[in-house]
Order: C-alpha cells, then sequence, then structure tokens
C-alpha cells in the first residue's frame, strides 16, 4: 500500500530555499551567513523514505543502514524514514508510543561527522525544529521541556529519541533522531488520554501534513545548520566551549539561544529524574543552561546541581 | 593477572602506609589562586544527591572566567605547589596532592583494580546495562556473565541520546560494577571491572584475606601513630 505523506528530497530543496531562508533571513538580520548554514543543513533529507507502515522507525534505519552495507553500500546521511503508521512504536525505557495516522512519525539518519561537544547538543535539534514549525502555525503557546519534549499547556504534542548506531560490517558511526509529532490523529489511548495533545486538536483544525513535514525537516535542516556553522567558527575561535555565553564576546552557541527562545524551562520549578516516570529523585528550580546543554538548577538547601541526562516534569 | 597473589606483600603495604594519594592537576589553562595550604583538611563533595560541593581547592581563570575546583575526596593536603599562586599554568599540570585516608571497602577496590581489568567510562555521562546484559544479569548474575570484545553491554545516556557501548577489553566475566543507573560517572572512570572466570577464586581470597586482616592492620597503624 502506498504511503499518504510523500515529501521528495526535491520538494524539500525548494521549501528550503524559497520559503525557509528568507524566513531566517527575516528572523536572524544579524547572521552573517544563514545561506551558509542552510547548506551546511541541507543534507537532512537528501534520500526520503515514505512508508505506509512499518514497525519501528529507528529498528527501520538499523535494517536499512545494515542492508545497504552487505551491498558495499554505505548509507546516505541526512536520509529520512518516514511511515504513516507505526505498529510497533516506543518510547525511551519501552515506554508505550502511539503513533497511529495522522501523525508525523519518522527517523532521520545522520553519519556521525560531529564533534564531541557539538555531538552533545544534537538532541536539541528536534524539539526546536519542532517547536519552531509549530509556532509557525499558530500555535504559540507550545513550548520546549529539557531536553526536547514539546508540550502545549502541560500535555505532550511532540517527544524524541536519539539513539547511536555502530553499522555492524564496517562499524561507520550514525545518530538516528526518532520523531514522533501528533498532528492530525486525536485519539488517545487510555494512559495517554490526558497526557497528550494533536495539533489539530490545539489549532482546532485539520493540519496538511505533507506541508508540515516539509516545514519541520527544513527546520530540521537549519538547526542541523546551526550546530555545522558553531563548529566551523569554533575552530577559528580562541575562547574554549565552557566559557561560552559568560561575557559578551563569547556569545551562547546559536542553537542554545534558538532552544532558549522556544523553553520555558528556565525559572520552573520540577522534579527531576533520570527516569522520572519509575524514579523522580528530586525537586528544584531551573536556573539556567550550560554551554553544553547540561541543565542547571537550585535545590532547596539553594545548592546547584547540574544535570546531563534525564527528564524533568514540572511542579 | 598473576597466578598467585603475595597478600602478605600487599597487605603490607597498605599497613605501612594506609592512605590513596590523589593528584590534583589544572583542568585547562588559566592563571592559579589556591584557597588550601599544606595540612589543610578538605572534604569531598556531599549531600543526598553528591550536589553540596567539596571543599575549595583553588580558582583558575581563564579568558576572565573564574572557575572554583573543589575536593572530590576528603584528606589532608600532603604537598602543594604555591610557587605556582599567580601563575599562568598548562592543562594537566600537577597542583597539589590530597592524602586520603583508606577504608577497608576502599583498600579492597584498590586491590582489586589492580588484578581485574577496568573498563571506562568514554565521557561524563550517565550508564546502564544494554536490556540483554540487564536481563542476563538478572537471571544468572553478573558472575556468570561472559563477555568479550565487540559485545554490547552498556548504554551511555547523555542529553537523552542513547548510545551503545561496545566492550573492548579481554574476555571475562563481570567482578565489579562501579556505575549505578541514574548517577553521573566521570570520563575515565571505571565502569566495570572483568577478570577471567578461572581467577574468580583467586580473587574472592583477596577480599576475604583483606575483610580479615584490615581491621587488625588499621589498631596496629593507629597505635604506632
Amino acid at each position: 500500500m502506498a504511503a499518504i505523506n510523500r515529501p521528495t528530497p526535491a520538494l524539500l530543496q525548494e521549501y528550503l530555499w524559497k520559503h525557509e531562508l528568507p524566513r531566517r533571513r527575516l528572523h536572524h538580520p544579524l547572521l552573517p551567513s544563514p545561506e551558509k548554514i542552510l547548506r551546511y543543513g541541507a543534507i537532512v533529507g537528501s534520500a526520503i523514505q515514505c512508508h505506509s507502515t512499518i514497525d519501528r522507525a529507528m529498528e527501520h534505519a538499523r535494517q536499512h543502514i545494515t542492508h545497504l552495507e552487505e551491498r558495499g553500500v554505505s548509507a546516505a546521511s541526512g536520509t529520512v524514514i518516514l511511515a504513516d503508521t507505526l505498529v510497533r512504536s516506543k518510547g525511551r525505557f519501552s515506554r508505550t508510543w502511539h503513533a497511529p495516522t495522522g501523525g508525523l512519525w519518522g527517523c532521520l539518519i545522520l553519519a556521525d561527522t560531529f564533534m564531541g561537544r557539538a555531538r552533545t547538543l544534537l538532541p536539541l535539534t528536534l524539539g526546536v525544529a519542532c517547536c519552531e514549525a509549530v509556532h509557525e502555525l499558530g500555535a504559540r503557546n507550545a513550548c520546549v521541556r529539557w531536553v526536547n519534549d514539546v508540550l502545549v499547556s502541560g500535555q505532550k504534542l511532540a517527544g524524541f529519541l536519539v539513539e547511536s548506531f555502530r553499522s555492524p560490517t564496517h562499524n561507520e558511526s550514525f545518530h538516528l533522531l526518532g520523531f514522533g509529532i501528533n498532528i492530525n490523529n486525536n485519539c488517545f489511548p487510555d494512559p495517554l488520554a490526558n497526557m497528550a495533545v494533536s495539533l489539530s486538536q490545539v489549532l482546532g483544525h485539520p493540519i496538511n501534513l505533507h506541508d508540515f513535514t516539509l516545514s519541520f525537516l527544513a527546520k530540521m535542516a537549519w538547526n542541523v545548520g546551526l550546530i555545522c556553522y558553531e563548529e566551523e567558527q569554533g575552530l577559528h575561535c580562541d575562547f574554549s566551549w565552557e566559557d561560552r555565553g559568560n561575557t559578551e564576546e563569547q556569545k551562547d552557541h546559536l542553537l542554545l539561544e534558538q532552544w532558549k527562545n522556544v523553553s520555558d524551562t528556565i525559572g520552573k520549578r520540577v522534579i527531576y529524574g533520570y527516569d522520572i516516570q519509575q524514579k523522580p529523585q528530586y525537586e528544584a528550580r531551573v536556573t539556567g543552561i550550560k554551554p553544553d546543554g547540561g541543565i542547571i538548577m537550585r535545590l532547596d538547601d539553594d545548592h546547584e546541581i547540574i544535570e546531563h541526562s534525564g527528564e524533568l516534569q514540572y511542579l | 593477572m598473576a597466578e598467585e597473589i603475595d597478600f602478605d606483600a600487599i597487605l603490607g603495604k597498605y599497613h605501612s602506609d594506609p592512605y590513596d594519594y590523589v593528584d590534583i592537576c589544572a583542568t585547562h589553562t588559566g592563571r592559579i589562586s589556591f584557597k588550601v595550604a599544606l595540612g589543610s583538611i578538605v572534604n569531598s563533595a556531599s549531600g543526598e544527591w553528591l550536589h553540596i560541593p567539596g571543599s575549595p581547592l583553588f580558582e583558575i581563570t581563564r579568558e576572565r572566567n573564574p572557575k572554583l575546583v573543589t575536593a572530590k575526596t576528603n584528606g589532608t593536603i600532603s604537598s602543594i605547589r604555591t610557587e605556582l599562586e599567580g601563575q599562568f599554568v598548562e592543562a594537566g599540570e600537577k597542583l597539589l596532592t590530597i592524602r586520603h585516608p583508606l577504608k577497608k571497602k576502599e583498600v579492597i577496590e584498590s586491590i582489586l583494580k589492580e588484578v581485574l581489568y577496568l573498563f571506562p567510562a568514554p565521557e561524563r555521562a550517565k550508564y546502564f546495562f544494554s536490556l540483554d546484559i540487564q536481563s542476563r544479569i538478572e537471571k544468572k548474575g553478573a558472575r556468570d556473565l561472559s563477555i568479550k570484545p565487540g559485545d554490547e553491554i552498556i548504554i551511555m545516556s547523555l542529553m537523552k541520546r542513547d548510545t551503545p557501548i561496545y566492550y573492548t577489553g579481554e574476555a571475562g566475566v563481570i567482578h565489579s560494577v562501579y556505575f549505578t543507573p541514574g548517577i553521573s560517572v566521570d570520563q575515565g572512570q571505571p565502569l566495570i571491572g572483568i577478570c577471567a572466570s578461572d581467577k574468580l577464586p583467586l580473587i574472592q581470597k583477596v577480599i576475604t584475606r583483606v575483610k580479615a586482616d584490615w581491621d587488625k592492620i588499621v589498631e596496629s597503624a593507629s597505635l604506632e601513630e
């Protein structure tokens, strides 16, 4: 059965240069080279597979890389795997994720060509890109909760998973960026009914899934491009990554700046846990984000704690 | 690993000097301002989440960004390079040493670390066993679980990015686990200690002997002091 949602690399390229670039020029007038950033990120969607139904997008990506290797070919970095429906989707820690027709479900494969520190920020790209795409359609109250969950009034609109994968034959490393965005899927099974929301529910009308997919992938291209651009800029700087954001000359990483624009986490009182559903650990107030993406929190005894992994729940 | 272990030599070493000497080096380049002196007593991080920093050791300033470095182990400052006060140092330059009094458990760990193959954390992150390894550990216990180079044993979790870690050391069984799921491990710190399965009885002998003899050693050391 043919997939319903069928964007193509050519359509995405057209969207990037006709729509995304003028928008970025408008919103970032001080950025010296938005074209360069977009060129760096234009690898996103270099190949797009559209399926009607698959089991899990991440697993499909692993099989895709492995099968290509067996034929002596390497998977194209930037390949996107999309499916109208996922039948065995899951979230972190084997949590269930409901992925029926109407949502945007898939996985982006990126070859691991990033430097160590840049790699750490990769998961932020998903939440920022999704939030930007959703804002553009008018859902201005969507916000990113650290690391990359997208919530509207406390209900989850989108969730993301990032896993690394080493190919079995040639030991090439890839990042698999899984995405699940509730677009027109308005019915959620019982445990999720009060926790999840779709974009069409938020806006009160159906959304054109094809157009949203192009917009989301274009914003992924921009945000991945920011990481590459900052890597390049970093090679010309004297100061260290850890010192960024501390002084006027050492501004925040551009991706972190974007993250701060779309996140409401800083200032929130939260519960922190590595697996928040199974084992909440402590309550604190979020006071900032480190240049490497770590979240800074202040505990009730007034001591500061920094976490680079785990989950938050707002209080 | 040696076939036989000279228990008397090992215990004698800890008997004569039951301390660990922890060298503290500059984390990066910068100008140094010490916060301790020779003989100062320092405490390690504390609190339920180890969130209360240890005693301040020195401040290092790079590009007008001062960073306070605190003690991660308790003890006494046994050497300090006071000539570096106010000077610019390179990353890795040794600045001071903390003399840390060892406890019985630490002595056992210390001896084990000499005889086990230690598999280090590639980055500061949180770690957990891969699902397959975890279920095998739950069924059989870690010491009945053989691992070999190339096995996917641990998942590294950093900024919600999960990376499988493949084992690269000697084949053997997991004797010691040095990480707790949900607690960050610093880069280079051991995650697991591995030994060949036929060496397990020998290692058990080390533990039994230290447990039996350590209290006597500490008692006599404190009498001598």
